[in-house]
């Protein structure tokens, strides 16, 4: 084997956020409580550059490098776009929130850019092992972020139940990855891929190792039934790590699905199509049918989590170019109701009352109109209203299950979103119609209620022209 | 062949010897001794295999750091075993059920055409062939991007670990000997202005 | 081969049998003549108060954390140091920054106090 040093210019966006995570660490400890905003404002530079690099080194045509660990495309660099935005917006959002809980701790920050970092090679990843390292350093930086109010019991047990099935999670992943090394002899992607398109689906190990794969998958994603967790972490965690969980983590699930069953296992794709048929059919119907019984805004926004990822595996398991384009729109559509929904949670809490109930949210319009409306907008946008942005997203997805003629699939999916605008819709009513409960006046701080309003209109504007969007995502799929 | 043979029966021996007692012995701490044992009759058993750098890490990582961490944690929560072994009837056929499923997919599984152990014999290698350092070879080179993932990641541990557990308590006793030194007359003596008392 | 194994199987039979050996040779050789206040629990003339089995401290916990983090980059040095000769420079800078990133590990841990007992 001859060796030659690898091209380290694709890697460049992740060797920086690495070096700004541990530089930050550094200065960090350095601080005194009072100076912290400066961990704050290097971690949102510090997604500022990373962004920036991304733009900059935008790829045009696929590269690999490190040995065929990392690859460099445009839906990598598509979706580390998204995850960079959504983390500044969560980093903005929970700023103050974690001021009041006496929780500003350089910590959330310098393990926030791990996570992002975890998720960049998540994104980029070319061969198994980087799929798991990258997976472990996000779910790692996780389950501290979720333990990290220590004198909260709630939290505390919700960590202890993402610790413990998140590595069981991973345990089975690596076993499925195991399982597909031992059939094709490699971890390159490449590699699995031209081999198991040699040996097909006769191979029975690997149809064992794609099942513990997917197992492991559905697992990180939540989707039913490996879906125990989600309600009681997002519930469970203070609201900041919620924010963070809920987000930019589903925009890498998405691109690990894309780059293991679709990239590498390709030529499975029938056996795969099965399983998530029946996780995507499972996860509407129980993440809209138990949301409706919520009335702890968290919990019922983890439930439509569960029913989103349902939606989001059936553009997948369509297995079609545009299947995969809508999967990808619907990403980063949902990731961007998501933090528009967790932020408007943790902004209207105050010091001493943080927004737990669906009740909380009675009679906004008459203590402040426009949050009222970005609410609205999102959750108009979550039920799927005709044009609003996520209308849009089902609507593809929908289109790309009928041209495979999975039509009774698409039926179901319309009919329990039309069931899931309910719960939407309850929260409306309590934002328009119900007397407030309460008549302190909300104090938004106004960085964080110019990027609620730019998130509300980001979300109008992609109900309006979708188009822009998807064609970006479909052109970065091609190449 | 015969002696290589010997040596791996009286290991596997040991092992399972030593994994039955971890779950039978009453003192949690013995467990956790008897788990040694086993961990380290596998490392032997992994040298027989010529698997010899799995064998070190074994005792290196599992033996000599792991288990003070598991002797450490049976200590800290001082668990009274005895309340947990009331319920052993009452899932016994739970536990057996389990067992029974597991010991049939096992067997499956060596005895298969795809899985067997027939299929994926031992590899002959040369006398010098030492496979630390055919992982060597690769581990720094062409596995490098992976390699510098584990920092990170072992970097976030000590993250999670230290923000998770440390905290600083309130009134502990200990001496400072710099603090010591810089003390001064005014910390210590305090001269008190008080008029001439006369005796009663 | 098996047979450059030799010398562990050598090494790990002595040491069962030195240890064996000690402790029988005290078992069987020492005088045991007890009677009941030997046998009984002595605790500066009290009654024991309680099992002597205590709880730990959680700051034990914390160290061992922190001790096998830097144990498994041992396990990441040895077969670096075995090749050495042969990786060149771009090896030697791998692990450079591999102890580097731990080194930032160890800064911050130093800092926050995590090593000082109180």
């Amino acid at each position: 084997m001859n060796f030659v040093a690898p091209d380290f210019m694709p890697v460049v966006p992740e060797l920086f956020v690495l070096t700004m995570a541990c530089l930050l660490l550094v200065i960090d400890v350095f601080l005194e409580q009072r100076q912290r905003y400066i961990t704050y404002g290097v971690a949102q530079l510090t997604l500022l550059g990373a962004a920036l690099l991304t733009l900059v080194t935008y790829a045009h045509a696929p590269v690999t490098t490190m040995f065929g660990h990392y690859i460099k495309d445009a839906m990598g660099d598509l979706l580390k776009i998204f995850i960079y935005l959504s983390s500044a917006a969560v980093f903005l959002y929970s700023r103050d929130y974690l001021r009041r809980r006496d929780l500003f701790k350089g910590e959330y920050y310098v393990l926030g850019l791990f996570g992002v970092l975890g998720m960049m090679i998540m994104v980029s990843a070319h061969s198994l092992l980087s799929v798991y390292l990258g997976l472990e350093l996000l779910s790692l930086s996780l389950y501290a972020l979720v333990a990290m109010d220590r004198d909260s019991p709630v939290a505390s047990e919700a960590a202890m139940k993402y610790f413990v099935l998140g590595s069981l999670a991973s345990g089975m992943l690596l076993y499925g990855i195991s399982m597909i090394y031992g059939a094709t002899g490699s971890v390159d992607l490449q590699v699995v891929s031209d081999a198991v398109a040699r040996q097909g689906a006769d191979n029975l190990v690997l149809v064992f190792g794609l099942v513990f794969l997917v197992v492991g998958l559905s697992f990180k994603l939540g989707a039913v039934p490996f879906h125990m967790w989600l309600p009681d972490v997002y519930q469970g965690a203070p609201t900041s790590v919620t924010l963070y969980i809920g987000s930019a983590p589903k925009l890498a699930a998405f691109a690990l699905m894309m780059r293991v069953l679709v990239d590498g296992l390709g030529t499975l794709q029938g056996d795969w199509q099965q399983m998530l048929i029946i996780l995507s059919v499972l996860s509407i119907a129980l993440g809209n049918l138990v949301a409706i019984v919520q009335t702890n805004i968290k919990r019922m926004l983890a439930y439509s989590t569960i029913s989103h990822v349902g939606f989001l595996l059936l553009g997948i398991l369509a297995g079609s170019p545009e299947g995969y384009a809508a999967a990808m729109f619907y990403a980063i559509v949902y990731v961007l109701m998501a933090v528009g929904a967790f932020g408007m949670v943790i902004m209207l809490g105050r010091t001493g009352f943080e927004v737990e109930n669906i009740d909380d949210f009675k009679g906004l319009n008459d203590r402040s109109p426009w949050l009222a409306f970005l609410m609205l907008v999102i959750m108009m946008s979550m039920a799927g209203v005709p044009f609003m942005a996520g209308f849009y997203a089902k609507w593809m997805v929908l289109q790309a299950v009928v041209n495979i003629g999975l039509v009774w699939l698409a039926l179901f999916g319309v009919v329990f979103s039309v069931i899931g605008a309910f719960y939407y819709l309850r929260v409306v009513k309590c934002l328009y119609f119900d007397k407030p409960e309460q008549s302190e006046p909300i104090h938004i701080s106004l960085d964080t209620e110019i990027a609620i309003s730019a998130n509300g209109l980001l979300l109008v504007a992609l109900g309006l022209y979708p188009t822009a969007l998807m064609t970006w995502c479909a052109t970065a799929l091609l190449n | 062949m015969g002696f290589e043979k010997f040596l791996f029966y009286v290991f596997a021996l040991v092992l399972v010897f030593s994994a039955v007692r971890v779950i039978t012995v009453r003192n949690p701490v013995h467990a956790a001794l008897f788990l040694v044992l086993a961990f380290f009759t596998s490392a032997a058993l992994w040298l027989l295999i010529e698997a010899e750098f799995l064998a070190i890490v074994l005792v290196l990582v599992y033996v000599g750091a792991v288990m003070v961490l598991f002797l450490f944690v049976i200590m800290m929560l001082d668990i009274n075993i005895v309340p947990l072994r009331e319920g052993f009837i009452r899932y016994l056929p739970v536990g057996v059920t389990v067992a029974l499923i597991i010991v049939i997919e096992m067997g499956l599984v060596v005895g298969s055409g795809y899985f067997g152990a027939e299929q994926y014999r031992l590899v002959p290698h040369a006398v010098d062939y030492s496979n630390t350092r055919e992982l060597g070879s690769v581990l720094y080179t062409f596995y490098v991007y992976p390699f510098e993932i584990a920092s990170a990641i072992l970097l976030v541990a000590i993250i999670a670990a230290i923000s998770l557990t440390m905290r600083r308590r309130e009134g502990t006793k200990s001496q400072d000997p710099a603090w010591q030194v810089r003390v001064s007359r005014d910390d210590r003596v305090r001269l008190v202005r008080m008029m001439p008392e006369k005796k009663k | 081969m098996l047979s450059n194994y030799l010398p562990v199987l050598i090494f790990v039979i002595i040491a069962f049998i030195a240890g064996t050996v000690m402790v029988s040779l005290g078992y069987f050789l020492g005088p045991r003549r007890d009677d009941d206040a030997k046998l009984s629990a002595y605790e500066c003339g009290f009654e024991s108060f309680e099992d002597a089995r205590m709880k730990f401290d959680v700051r034990y916990y914390l160290v061992a954390i922190l001790f096998i983090i830097f144990d498994l980059e041992i396990a990441f040095l040895f077969p670096w140091a075995i090749v050495l000769d042969k990786i060149g420079l771009f090896g030697f800078a791998a692990m450079a920054v591999f102890l580097g990133i731990l080194v930032i590990g160890f800064i911050y841990e130093w800092k926050k106090g995590a090593l000082e007992w109180e």
